[in-house]
């Protein structure tokens, strides 16, 4: 009787520990420097157009031209929405990866069998100045794992807490075994130590067989995962869609069909995919952010507006909304509540976005012909973030546009630099808080609006600058929204036949309320 | 200059096959035809030649540059066409030449058959008058009273009447007594001649011929018995024809008139379908169809393109007088255009508004024809003013670009851009602003002026704290970076870029200093870091900088360790000094990575 109790009292004590350090796998993907580079699980290294998510815009591409639309450092559009991975683009030199910011904002681990997670088992660690609950060099692991009920916990706190994968592969393996090969959890606990372990063929084989014994949504979305890792979309696609016909509407599913799209650069795609996802669950803030930004870029901010006003409807609360608010009634010539939005997004902003905000507000100075509140703002940008490269673009026209060509020119190389040199994240115009989004990342992202750069590159010798000046204030006139910025991503609600056309009406109203 | 090259680089489109300056032919593009009259698949080049314009007219046959054989015709000829006029074998294309009231088919390039026009209604009271001059009960001034005074009336006589007209009193007597006997006829003279295909498509089907008449009239004829098969009457002269479709099926004749006009006849219609008239501006010098578009070109130098419907679709204005139009369908390469013959001696070949090419030739061209010759798919044959015969054959890598060669907006302009449709919230929210116009701006300035303040108020705050680490410390603004972390700071003539490298727990970092002013030296700069020592070692803490050439970048690094393995990071300042200011001119905050632990064991 004792014992029983004993065992339940450690079963509880290790859930406990566990839990406060649970993240959801199937979520958190992050891509090491190592699996980026040394990617030996690649079938082939020349893909054929459009089955890649390696070399994005091959495509039939749908949706706006990425002069319209930025994109990331590797080619894909920029998503309305931050989660992990959707940062940082793919590093094409040792070089240019080991340089991207690793802080514990925008960090790229080493390995991802390093890196993030190990700093949650460290975290646990430093709160337990006792040292760990449980001993694992002591363990037996075969006496465990014939018990099936300690052993799960075991297990999660293996996994999870001491995230010593190789422990927790063992005990798995002994255990399923023990089981006689009968139980699939085991089977996709196996997977999931396999993955870490970056043995992507295993894991997907222990997928499948777990699979044929029990359909569950969370194997379907492991298995995609296992594919998206070995760089096959299309049967990734094709893994959700089977599990779509076992459990019709599941929206992770879905939208895990649409970040694919998205990655493939087949926007349309992507967002009749998102439409689908509000059809089951209108409250979907992925959904809404991604088909807001997908609306903002194809020239209809009206619309984006609605679904960016749905999502503060719906609690999101933050700079990226505000900001992305401000841009559509800006572009939408809802004059009135611009700069309010932007005021908003400037007193929610935090480091990371602060930059950001100041940048599209340059550009709605643009728009107003302000230069120099335009020049002003686009200083702000560049002291919140030094290495804001479309900040210094703009302001390098702006210099041009006064006649400063000399320092127009050095501004607009720096931007060039800072562009080319490997600033994913950063310099993509991708700002959001990935920070706290272990589980499901709710910030949604700036997009940017940048122009090209490429035009700075001759301008070396002076005289092609000059010649270049008529160029930019075209840039101007035009479109003010020559190298600009962006906005953030909002969820958003439910596909447009939904939200009554009444309501359009209101909404400036509500609009006004909730400001 | 420019021209000229345009002229290079354009005209190689084609090759010179064939130039004869004396030849001595006057003729137009009605005119000419190219035709595979001998069935034996080499092109035939048929004009007929007007002669001096008064006698010795011709109809000549060229096999490939030979003259292959010469006809005499009665009058001036207006027009030529071929087609098939009956189903044997070989298929021979019979030859109709248009000239007077008559049509002459040359059938194997003999004489075959002789078409009059019907006659028309003479005035009952002429006639009435005539048929009294030859029983002598009129005398012959009376008679030219009672003529003058009917022409005055507005009725068409007949020529034998108008020539009385114009005789002198004296002459009349004779005149009368010598026409009085033979019958009385009014004709007609043929304008201009077309084909039109009976009941099939086929290239070789038989074809009735379509004939436009000085008594603003258009008949159809009936190949194989040559009679009228149907009659339309127009408004005014019709002088260019454009064909298509099948005579028993559905038919529609486009005919532009002296008037200016341009109609629309359709089957089933005996006038012309006044809806679809086109009115221009000048009277038209020729007309093209190619496929639902008719291009016409007019007096005034402006080429016109209609729809089939008269929606005038563009117009373009000529360099100079339009002499000719000739549709280009050139089916090898999918081209289809007009090529414009200009008085200022050249050619230029349209696809749609675009100029594509522009041909130079010695002298104004008034006759062109584009199409088969000899065994050449796509010949150019042009006669000018003075009587040459000029061929062109288009090269078979010949390409029309659509880019357009004349000045204006580039074609790009032209491209429609893809705007999404306006959505019923937009209409909403334009309603919106349109009743709350004053409202809205005025809280849009308000929102303005205040923000204005704010960013100004920032941007000071951000000017005092670049002078100021503590200050930087203190502004949210001073976020760290990492691995690149660049400053332009306001101090404009040193820039530095502070690069972290590695993934620890040594580290290397990276100061690249940059004096950035044109003439001015940097001396006595020194860079010294400000960082937690329990958590960071500094392998150089202080670094001396030598003078600082303008232009040229400098780097220093240091390695730094990490001291930590619990996977914690802190931010790291770099100072750019210089001797006896108290104050750094530079402040660099870095945010360290994290460092990675030794791998698990």
């Amino acid at each position: 009787m004792d014992l029983v109790l004993t065992q339940a009292a450690w079963t509880l004590k290790t859930q406990a520990l566990t839990g406060q350090v649970y993240v959801d796998e199937v979520e958190v993907d992050e891509e090491g420097i190592a699996e980026v580079l040394m990617d030996d699980n690649v079938i082939a290294n020349v893909s054929r157009p459009g089955t890649s998510l390696r070399k994005p815009g091959t495509s039939s591409q749908s949706g706006p031209s990425p002069g319209v639309r930025p994109t990331s450092q590797s080619g894909r559009p920029l998503s309305g929405f931050v989660r992990p991975g959707t940062q940082g683009g793919r590093p094409g030199t040792m070089e240019q990866a080991i340089r991207t910011p690793r802080t514990a904002h925008t960090a790229r681990p080493v390995t991802s069998s390093s890196g993030r997670f190990v700093r949650l088992g460290t975290a646990s660690m430093l709160s337990n100045p006792d040292g760990p609950f449980i001993n694992l060099a002591r363990l037996n692991f075969s006496k465990y794992a014939s018990r099936p009920n300690l052993a799960k916990a075991l297990f999660e706190y293996i996994f999870h807490h001491e995230n010593d994968i190789r422990n927790a592969l063992e005990l798995a393996a002994l255990a399923t075994e023990a089981c006689q090969f009968k139980d699939w959890w085991w089977k996709v606990q196996l997977a999931k130590c396999y993955y870490r372990l970056g043995m992507y063929r295993d894991a997907g084989k222990q997928l499948k067989s777990a699979l044929d014994q029990q359909a569950m949504v969370d194997i379907f979305l492991y298995l995609g995962k296992v594919y998206v890792r070995l760089d096959q979309p299309l049967t990734a696609i094709e893994t959700y869609k089977q599990g779509l016909e076992k459990f019709p509407g599941e929206t992770s599913l879905l939208t895990s069909i649409a970040r694919i799209y998205e990655g493939l650069t087949e926007m349309d795609n992507a967002v009749k995919i998102y439409k689908d996802v509000l059809q089951f669950d209108n409250m979907h803030v992925e959904a809404i952010a991604c088909i807001a930004t997908h609306y903002f870029y194809t020239d209809q901010p009206e619309m984006a507006l609605k679904f960016y006003r749905r999502l503060l409807q719906m609690g999101v609360y933050n700079a990226e909304l505000f900001n992305n608010l401000g841009l559509c009634c800006f572009y939408a010539q809802q004059y009135d509540m611009t700069l309010t939005c932007f005021q908003r997004a400037l007193s929610l902003a935090d480091d990371q976005t602060l930059a950001d905000v100041w940048f599209n507000i340059g550009h709605v100075a643009l728009g107003i012909c302000d230069h120099k509140l335009a020049y002003q703002c686009f200083r702000l940008a560049l002291a919140s973030n030094n290495d804001h490269a479309e900040a210094y673009n703009n302001l390098g026209v702006l210099e041009l546009k006064r006649g400063h060509v000399e320092s127009g020119r050095d501004t607009c190389k720096l931007s060039f630099n800072l562009r080319g040199e490997g600033f994913h994240s950063k310099a993509s115009g991708v700002h959001g808080g990935e920070v706290n989004s272990y589980h499901r990342p709710v910030a949604p992202t700036f997009a940017g609006r940048r122009s090209e750069y490429k035009w700075f590159l001759s301008s070396e010798d002076r005289h092609a600058t000059v010649s270049h000046i008529p160029k930019m204030s075209f840039f101007f006139t035009i479109g003010g929204t020559a190298v600009l910025s962006e906005t953030t991503s909002l969820r958003f609600a439910p596909s447009e036949d939904r939200i009554s056309r009444d309501r359009a009406s209101g909404s400036w109203e509500n609009l006004c309320d909730l400001l | 200059m420019d021209s000229k090259e345009k002229l290079s680089d354009t005209s190689d489109k084609w090759l010179d096959a064939y130039n004869d300056r004396v030849a001595s032919l006057y003729t137009f593009t009605q005119c000419m035809t190219l035709s595979d009259i001998k069935a034996d698949g080499d092109w035939k080049l048929i004009i007929a030649d007007l002669g001096t314009g008064s006698y010795d007219m011709k109809l000549k046959v060229y096999k490939n540059t030979n003259l292959m054989s010469e006809h005499t015709i009665m009058d001036l000829p207006t027009g030529v066409v071929t087609f098939y006029l009956d189903t044997l074998e070989p298929r021979t294309p019979a030859i109709a030449v248009a000239s007077g009231p008559y049509i002459y088919i040359y059938k194997n390039l003999r004489p075959y058959f002789k078409f009059t026009l019907p006659p028309l209604e003479i005035h009952p009271v002429e006639q009435d008058l005539w048929d009294q001059a030859r029983q002598d009960h009129v005398s012959p001034i009376i008679m030219k009273e009672t003529l003058e005074s009917l022409r005055q009336e507005g009725a068409t006589l007949t020529t034998r009447s108008l020539r009385l007209l114009q005789l002198d009193p004296s002459d009349l007597d004779t005149f009368i007594q010598v026409q009085k006997s033979a019958p009385l006829k009014r004709q007609t003279v043929i304008t201009c001649l077309g084909t039109l295909k009976k009941n099939l498509a086929d290239d070789d089907a038989i074809s009735c011929l379509v004939i436009g008449t000085e008594s603003k009239a258009i008949y159809v004829l009936d190949p194989e018995a040559f009679t009228v098969l149907a009659t339309m009457e127009l408004p005014s002269v019709p002088v260019f024809l454009s064909v298509n479709g099948l005579y028993d099926v559905e038919y529609r004749i486009v005919t532009s008139c002296r008037n200016g006009c341009v109609y629309t006849i359709k089957r089933g219609s005996n006038e012309a379908v006044v809806k679809h008239t086109i009115e221009l501006k000048s009277q038209p010098v020729g007309m093209e169809r190619i496929g639902k578009n008719i291009y016409v070109g007019t007096m005034d130098q402006m080429l016109h393109c209609f729809t089939a419907k008269g929606k005038k679709l563009w117009s373009i204005k000529m360099p100079a007088t339009i002499m000719t139009l000739e549709a280009i369908d050139f089916k090898p390469k999918g081209f289809s255009g007009v090529a414009v013959a200009l008085g200022n001696s050249q050619v230029q070949i349209y696809k749609e508004k675009y100029l594509t090419d522009v041909i130079h030739t010695e002298d104004v061209v008034t006759g062109l024809r584009f199409g088969h010759f000899a065994r050449e798919d796509g010949t150019l044959v042009m006669t000018t003013r003075s009587g040459s015969l000029f061929v062109k054959i288009l090269k078979r890598t010949a390409k029309f670009e659509e880019r357009d060669l004349s000045a204006g907006p580039p074609a790009a302009q032209n491209v429609k851009l893809n705007v999404p449709k306006k959505t019923k919230l937009f209409v909403d929210q334009t309603l919106r602003e349109r009743e709350n116009a004053v409202a809205m701006h005025r809280t849009f300035q308000r929102d303005l002026y205040l923000l204005r303040l704010n960013v100004a108020r920032e941007y000071v705050k951000a000017l005092e704290n670049s002078m100021n680490p503590h200050l930087i410390r203190s502004h949210r603004a001073s976020q760290a970076y990492s691995s690149g972390w660049l400053l332009e700071q306001l101090k404009p003539n040193l820039k530095t870029l502070f690069v972290v490298q590695g993934v620890g727990p040594t580290f290397r970092l990276t100061v690249n200093l940059q004096n950035t002013s044109l003439t001015q030296v940097s001396t006595s700069l020194l860079i010294t870091f400000e960082y937690d020592d329990k958590l960071y070692s500094f392998h150089k803490k202080l670094i001396q900088v030598p003078m600082l050439v303008p232009g040229l970048m400098y780097l220093y690094e240091s390695f730094i360790d990490c001291l930590s393995d619990k996977g914690v990071s802190d931010t790291v300042k770099v100072y750019v000094l210089k001797q006896g200011r108290s104050m750094p001119l530079i402040t660099g905050v870095i945010s360290m990575p994290v460092s990675e632990a030794v791998v698990l064991s």
